[in-house]
């Protein structure tokens, strides 16, 4: 190619030259005869407000003994901040936002209810009292009939993706890690999700198992997309026809095809360590095993490679705020995100399992550990030093920058 | 007046997109004290990723056009160069692999001009002189555009017309308006208007200024992506603001912009913070800006809102993502870009992003095939975008929005395994899929628009830029997004924002506003 511009016109030269001259004042004239009012509503950022709110405003409307040690709390809109429920995903979340005496913490607790349920207007989340529990025990105290509770939208990736799981569903669940089977198990059985579920229950004792009546009712109903079978830890049992001791492979091979089926895992996380052993030893790859967040890692010393040096032992960490700084004790064996709501300092956090990124804080100086199972960090975060304190754990003094919480208004 | 604000800066940027990043790195770099506000817990905007059980997807970079290498650097590798951002990047090995089953069209197109010249006579034989022409013509207009940024937009017009006459005589037509004027047969522009999915809008209103320069610029240059996906480009812009003593405050949402007297004097956050500033570089879109965010609103001059209301908004997106549990070598996927279309006919492609029927173009990307290990040995990372008007959404609700991604998604994976005869279904390890909410949801985008504007001849960069004094409504208010002076595209918003950012700079010298 020459130096030299080529011969060239689109509609004659002159014409083209002329278009050009008035490229700016055809602009103007344009723009001037465009009205000057509003539009049109944005209605996609409407839409996506309505299945992704911030915050939703509920009430308790009624609250469902369901065990001695659990309780199902329905939860309606408020009327004013929230007019309807975000629909969900059945095995979907709320992270509940809780002030106790001061202290804001979050919760994430799987909607048992079904998306259908939210449509109607409600959800269910029904949550097991821990013993000594600083948010359970609040909620046993606190939560009734008329009473506000403030949620996230409905979050967590533990759902059936169509493309990716099929059609034939099987749930591990262990004790109250039932709840978003039930939510599931509904949807399935209402026609609103193309997919059938098996679900094998570990519970403990017999007092423990959650929602036995209607599991049995959905099953007798709807044999060709819903059946279960529970799996008794305890020595004595009532319960007719149930396999005895825990989910091993021998129970899983029994009822369900590892080679074809998808598994869901939702329960204590000695349970999740125990199944996917069990479900690698009968070869069903990575990609058909589903589970629900890990949890927040209560004992991290129970992890081999967690830091000896560390263990028992006190850090402090410098938290840089918008303004200044204050400097916050934490413990080798509690997360990151706890010291810091136990300093009042309100951090933003949803699912608490590394997973979700609310909580993604800088970490300036010092080292954390993650837990194995819980490491959600993009490839540039490790790099920058950011970290998700909700699964990270201080082994040296730390100085980190406290991430804004969005939803924490000033009025 | 002084009891009234919460903070000072000299500069806020509203939104961390690729313009906010770079407008901030610029304003930082010349000694401004700036104020980078993100409302989202990530600076990038729609430069970001996300993690997915053992994958880590990127979120919606195909190529990065321009970049270069170290040694010749092109615009955008300048702009990195210059901001002292120090990226790793990973470079696309194939313009693109373009499949109209339909036409029994399956061509790879390489990058190197010679190189697409000589594949373009293999695939059309006798089409050389005219694609030929085309590059000559898409030259002509690179060099030009470097000559006016060379004159900072004030170039001699003596020697625009008599070096790059073609640039301005091309300036105001489309695409098909040019290739028309060049005797173009079909054959050829169903192979050379492939890239036209990247503007978004038909050859027939397509600005040929703006489509010539990207094929040109990506032939000349090829292209480039970060190593660590788009969070490993916005984490450079991050680390790099910061060091030069920027502030950047996330999980905070601007919701007014503050007006007197038709100049800006700051700006307050959504949990009530005033923070005191004459200067916004602003991400979100003029239409949101000037329909709720200007406060007071009878500061909205009634020529903003015509300058919203003439234009016609461009589409969003949808991705599905996939996590493979093979490996592409395992899987037969052999290139890096696919561009699948049911037709060659642009009008009729255009047509289909307002309904929610089955696709009609996906372009889809294995990332694995610029980098490698971007996912665990032995697996696959597979996304597939199409464009939506919002319109297509309009009327959906909320219980039907899953069971409708899914739906298309399914369409998607099929149409692709139908192109390529490669297998995937089957090794679904991870799927996440993205639709016009999920935009708006993350990063407040209007109507989830991951485009702004449409570039139609009257409304592309030349006009944008020769307008650019009379469409500055608000004093202290500059654009730097896709919305901005430089239309769409990954390094078009990264250009913008620094434009914007180095006239900042002169409308404070101007002030003489000092810190």
């Amino acid at each position: 190619m020459s130096d030299k511009p080529m011969k060239f016109k689109v509609k004659g030269s002159i014409r083209d030259l002329l278009r050009f001259k008035n490229l700016v004042k055809k602009r103007a004239k344009i723009i001037d005869a465009a009205p000057a009012s509003f539009k049109e509503e944005p209605y996609i950022n409407t839409l996506a407000a309505r299945l992704h709110p911030e915050l939703q405003h509920l009430v308790v409307r009624e609250v469902i003994e369901e065990t001695g040690t659990c309780k199902t709390f329905r939860l309606v809109p408020d009327g004013a901040g929230s007019r309807e429920l975000a629909f969900f995903q059945a095995g979907q979340y709320l992270s509940v936002k809780l002030d106790v005496n001061g202290y804001r913490i979050t919760r994430p607790y799987s909607i048992s209810s079904s998306p259908s349920d939210a449509l109607k207007g409600f959800y269910d989340l029904t949550i097991k009292r821990l013993e000594g529990g600083f948010a359970t025990g609040f909620i046993w105290n606190t939560w009734k009939t008329g009473s506000a509770v403030t949620a996230s939208g409905p979050l967590g990736q533990m759902y059936h993706a169509p493309l990716r799981d099929g059609r034939s569903i099987v749930a591990l669940a262990g004790g109250s890690g039932v709840t978003p089977f039930r939510s599931m198990a509904r949807e399935i059985c209402y026609g609103r999700l193309d997919a059938t579920l098996r679900l094998i229950y570990g519970c403990a004792d017999d007092q423990e198992i959650l929602f036995h009546d209607e599991f049995r009712e959905l099953a007798k109903k709807y044999p060709d997309r819903f059946s279960f079978v529970m799996v008794m830890s305890c020595e004595e049992t009532s319960v007719e026809g149930c396999e005895k001791g825990f989910i091993t492979r021998s129970v899983i091979q029994k009822h369900s095809n590892p080679a074809v089926d998808s598994y869901f895992t939702c329960g204590p996380d000695v349970m999740y360590d125990f199944t996917g052993l069990e479900l690698a030893a009968l070869g069903v790859p990575v990609k058909r095993i589903r589970r629900e967040a890990y949890g927040e890692i209560k004992k991290p010393l129970r992890f081999k490679d967690f830091p000896q040096s560390a263990v028992g032992r006190a850090f402090s960490i410098n938290v840089r705020l918008k303004q200044g700084s204050v400097v916050v004790s934490a413990s080798g064996d509690e997360s990151v995100l706890v010291a810091l709501e136990r300093a009042k300092l309100a951090p933003p956090s949803a699912c608490r399992s590394g997973e979700c990124q609310y909580c993604r804080t800088l970490l300036v100086k010092g080292d954390v550990w993650v837990g194995p199972e819980c490491d959600g960090r993009r490839a540039a975060d490790r790099q920058t030093g950011y970290i998700h304190p909700c699964a990270s754990f201080p082994v040296s003094d730390l100085e980190i920058v406290l991430p804004e919480n969005g939803e924490v208004r000033k009025n | 007046m002084g009891e009234r604000w919460d903070r000072e800066f000299d500069a806020v940027v509203v939104g961390a997109g690729n313009g906010g990043m770079a407008g901030a790195t610029q304003l930082a770099l010349s000694g401004k004290k700036v104020l980078m506000l993100e409302q989202h817990n990530i600076l990038g905007g729609f430069s970001t990723s996300f993690v997915r059980g053992r994958f880590e997807f990127e979120a919606s970079l195909h190529e990065l056009c321009d970049v270069g290498t170290r040694e010749d650097p092109g615009g955008a590798g300048v702009l990195f160069r210059d901001l002292g951002v120090d990226v790793e990047w990973a470079y696309v090995p194939e313009a693109y692999r373009l499949i109209v089953p339909e036409k029994n069209i399956d061509v790879v197109m390489p990058f190197g001009i010679a190189e697409y010249i000589d594949a373009f006579e293999r695939y059309v034989p006798g089409s050389r002189p005219v694609v030929t022409k085309f590059i000559a013509l898409a030259k002509e207009i690179g060099e030009a555009l470097a000559y006016l940024a060379a004159m900072k937009g004030n170039p001699d017009k003596k020697v625009l017309l008599k070096k790059y006459p073609n640039f301005i005589k091309t300036a105001t037509y489309s695409v098909d308006e040019v290739c028309h004027a060049l005797k173009m047969p079909q054959a050829v522009k169903d192979i050379l208007y492939a890239y036209w999915c990247y503007v978004g809008i038909p050859m027939s209103r397509q600005n040929f200024t703006l489509f010539a320069v990207m094929l040109y610029k990506y032939l000349l240059r090829g292209a480039a992506i970060p190593r660590y996906r788009s969070t490993g480009m916005a984490e450079a812009f991050e680390r790099r603001f910061r060091a030069l003593g920027g502030t950047v405050q996330l999980n905070t949402r601007v919701d007014k912009i503050i007006v007197e007297n038709g100049r800006v004097v700051g700006v307050r956050t959504a949990g009530g913070e005033l923070i005191k500033t004459r200067h916004v570089l602003c991400c979100a879109a003029p239409p949101k800006v000037f329909n709720g965010m200007i406060h007071p609103a009878t500061e909205v001059p009634a020529r903003a809102l015509k300058s919203v209301n003439a234009r016609s908004i461009a589409s969003s997106g949808f991705v599905v993502w996939l996590g493979l549990d093979a490996s592409p070598d395992e899987l037969g996927i052999r290139d890096y870009s696919y561009f699948i279309y049911r037709d060659t006919d642009t009008e009729r492609l255009y047509r289909d992003f307002s309904s929610l029927g089955r696709p009609s173009v996906q372009a889809t990307v294995c990332l694995n095939r610029a980098v490698p290990d971007c996912s665990p040995a032995g697996t696959t990372i597979l996304s597939m975008t199409i464009l939506y008007k919002p319109e297509a959404w309009k009327n959906v609700e909320p219980q039907d929005y899953y069971r409708l991604k899914n739906e298309i998604a399914g369409y998607l994976v099929e149409d692709f395994e139908k192109a390529t005869g490669c297998s995937i279904r089957d090794h679904i390890e991870e799927i996440d899929i993205s639709a016009p909410p999920t935009y708006a949801r993350y990063t407040g985008a209007w109507q989830g628009v991951i485009y702004g504007y449409e570039v139609d001849s009257w409304d592309s960069f030349l006009p944008r830029l020769m307008a650019m004094k009379d469409e500055q409504y608000i004093g202290g208010l500059r654009f730097s997004s896709g919305w901005g002076i430089r239309t769409i595209g990954y390094s078009s918003a990264l250009q913008c924002g620094q434009t914007e950012a180095l006239l900042t700079l002169v409308d404070m010298n101007n002030e003489g506003v000092t810190a």
